[in-house]
């Protein structure tokens, strides 16, 4: 322990002092490239010293805030110092603005990516996967028949079988929750499937001589036990549902949409636009993950990998 | 490692002789096909040779926009449609016209001739699919000349953004479509409709023409004289190849089927691009003209409530290099 801490305190000056070393460095041969690493080692250094002080939740919070804010500002005074062209990338400031006088665009765009396509395909598909697995689960038959056919679904290109769909279910969002069905099945039914194998032989007995019948077994003890696997599915799932929706209308589509807008956009050239769906489709990606990963925690309270957060 | 470093200064000094020609990179807009004839011929008979080019040719896609190539250092010189380079000049991109061997555009409305449009102004409640990615923009100015709204709202065409192949007309799921007198048009052709089950309009006809595939470089760089003089060779090359591609369609065909690494092209299909993209470039000797130009700029700047460019353009095509090459 007290190794320990000679150690840490006789390295405490050598970061600062590297640092400093390669600002000086830059500052002969390039000022501008000094200014952006004074940023980093800056934000880098007040970082660790937070973190070797006591650990509270204000800290927590602060240390990968400061992390992101870092970037955001390195990303910032690279693009404004060398000149970066808009067309190549945007500053973060552009697209920030980009993104507040197009609130009207980027909300019609998300309702009709996010919530029609992305989220009704993941709705279907999901629910389908589900029913799926229960029936797999039943019958050996449908499981050496159906999971080799999800499989091969799921091994299917999204760029070959879009335009086939888009085809098939026309240009509006219908399309789009068709390619999410066939991107989010396959993911779901495995993880079901092996959560409806979760239970041991030893439960499954104890149910039997309590004189359960198979729904009762299932929905009180295969299930209960398969839903981390189901949530698992149910995550994986979110972020492959939006990607799905996305590009899906790449090859057709409206004149509305996060993924059409994206595509003229780069045609247009307007990179802050296009860096303004970026950022919608990740808030729209992370929200959707932390909603699955709270309801996840509040009905899985149980399970080992719950506990103690 | 002594012979290994002698070998590798032997070949850096004969490589370096080679390299005596001056580079020069040309992005297309599109894949290797007979619409890019002239720049394939003047290199495979070695125009480019002869002004001493190295020229690379690089081939588009429906993912790849020209003026962000030349934006990102990617490419030297570009081929556009003057829409989208205006509307990239608008957006900050400085690139300037230095040769249009395009006389005349190809751009064309087919649409089925079932469905009561007999006429542009018809097309008010009909659905269009049309290409995006840049291309949109002349139908978009027309249409708003036409006073048709095109953002989905009552009485205006509905807009559907379509992969570049045609069947959206094909399963009836838009009444009309944008082709190419060259490309499109053939494929519906193909597909076994016969022409009189279709009609077209031509842009050409209507006086909404906009001027395409003229050669753009960026502005920063033609104030460097090496560069202009290089330039002013490329466009002589490439323009002498025009002229050969114009007299000799059928070998000019082949020659770019010969170029197409993709192998996708078919022999029939390029031969008859070949003889559309002829009409396009006929009379033409690479020069700007000028009033070609105006109309261009007046039907982008028609574009009502969203035009496609907000200003008339300043110094968007430079004549001295046309000139410079015709000049010998």
């Amino acid at each position: 322990m007290s190794a320990g801490l000679a150690q840490s305190a006789r390295r405490s000056w050598v970061v600062p002092a590297i640092g400093a070393g390669l600002i000086a460095l830059a500052a002969l041969s390039e000022p501008r490239l000094a200014i952006v690493l004074a940023l980093w080692i800056g934000a880098w250094g007040l970082n660790i010293v937070l973190s070797r002080g006591t650990e509270t939740a204000a800290i927590r919070l602060a240390v990968p805030v400061i992390f992101g804010l870092t970037l955001l500002a390195i990303w910032e005074v690279t693009v404004r110092l060398y000149e970066i062209s808009p067309i190549i990338l945007p500053a973060p400031s552009q697209i920030a603005q980009a993104f507040a006088a197009n609130t009207d665009i980027l909300w019609a765009d998300f309702q009709q990516t996010i919530l029609k396509g992305a989220l009704s395909g993941y709705v279907m598909g999901c629910g389908l996967a589900f029913l799926t697995a229960l029936a797999v689960d039943k019958s050996n038959f449908l499981q050496r028949g159906l999971l080799p056919v999800g499989n091969f679904i799921a091994a299917l290109p999204i760029v070959g079988t879009a335009p086939i769909l888009v085809m098939w279910f026309g240009f509006g969002w219908e399309s789009k929750a068709a390619v999410v069905v066939a991107m989010v099945f396959f993911p779901m039914l495995v993880n079901t499937v092996s959560g409806l194998k979760a239970t041991d032989a030893m439960q499954r007995d104890l149910m039997h001589t309590y004189a359960a019948n198979y729904g009762q077994s299932l929905v009180k003890l295969r299930l209960m036990n398969a839903l981390p696997f189901i949530f698992n599915g149910l995550k994986i799932c979110t972020t492959l549902a939006l990607i799905g929706a996305i590009v899906a209308e790449f090859f057709g589509s409206p004149t509305v949409g996060m993924g059409f807008r994206i595509k003229i956009e780069v045609g247009r050239l307007a990179m802050d636009m296009v860096w303004a769906e970026i950022t919608v489709a990740a808030l729209a990606g992370s929200g959707f993950y932390g909603l699955m990963a709270l309801i996840e925690k509040r009905m899985t309270f149980w399970h080992p990998s719950q506990r103690g957060r | 490692m002594k012979k290994l470093l002698s070998t590798a200064l032997a070949l850096g000094l004969t490589t370096g002789a080679a390299v005596a020609q001056d580079e020069v990179t040309l992005q297309l807009q599109w894949v290797t096909q007979s619409q890019f004839a002239g720049y394939y011929v003047a290199l495979e008979n070695g125009y480019y040779d002869a002004e001493n080019l190295d020229v690379t040719i690089l081939p588009g896609g429906p993912d790849i926009a020209p003026p962000q190539v030349l934006a990102g250092g990617g490419a030297d010189v570009m081929l556009n449609w003057m829409p989208s380079a205006l509307a990239a000049r608008e957006r900050g991109l400085p690139v300037v016209n230095i040769a249009q061997p395009f006389v005349r555009s190809g751009l064309m409305l087919t649409c089925w001739g079932d469905v009561g449009i007999t006429e542009p102004a018809d097309l008010a409640g009909h659905t269009v699919a049309h290409w995006f990615f840049g291309n949109e923009y002349p139908f978009l100015s027309w249409m708003s000349q036409l006073g048709i709204p095109t953002d989905g709202s009552d009485g205006g065409v509905t807009l559907l953004q379509a992969g570049f192949n045609v069947d959206p007309l094909l399963q009836r799921q838009a009444d009309c479509i944008s082709t190419m007198t060259y490309n499109e048009y053939w494929q519906i052709i193909d597909a076994g409709i016969s022409p009189d089950e279709l009609v077209t309009f031509k842009y050409e006809d209507y006086g909404v023409a906009t001027l395409e595939d003229g050669i753009w470089a960026l502005e920063e760089n033609l104030s460097d004289p090496a560069f202009v003089d290089k330039m002013t060779r490329f466009v002589r090359a490439s323009m002498q190849g025009w002229a050969w591609a114009a007299e000799n369609p059928d070998d000019a065909a082949m020659i770019v089927l010969d170029y197409d690494e993709t192998g996708a092209q078919t022999e029939e299909h390029q031969l008859r691009m070949m003889g559309e993209i002829a009409l396009l470039v006929e009379g033409g000797d690479g020069t700007l003209d000028p009033e070609a130009y105006a109309r261009t700029v007046a039907t982008l700047l028609a574009g009502g409530s969203d035009p496609v460019i907000s200003a008339e353009p300043e110094g968007a095509f430079t004549s001295v290099i046309t000139d410079a090459a015709l000049a010998n």
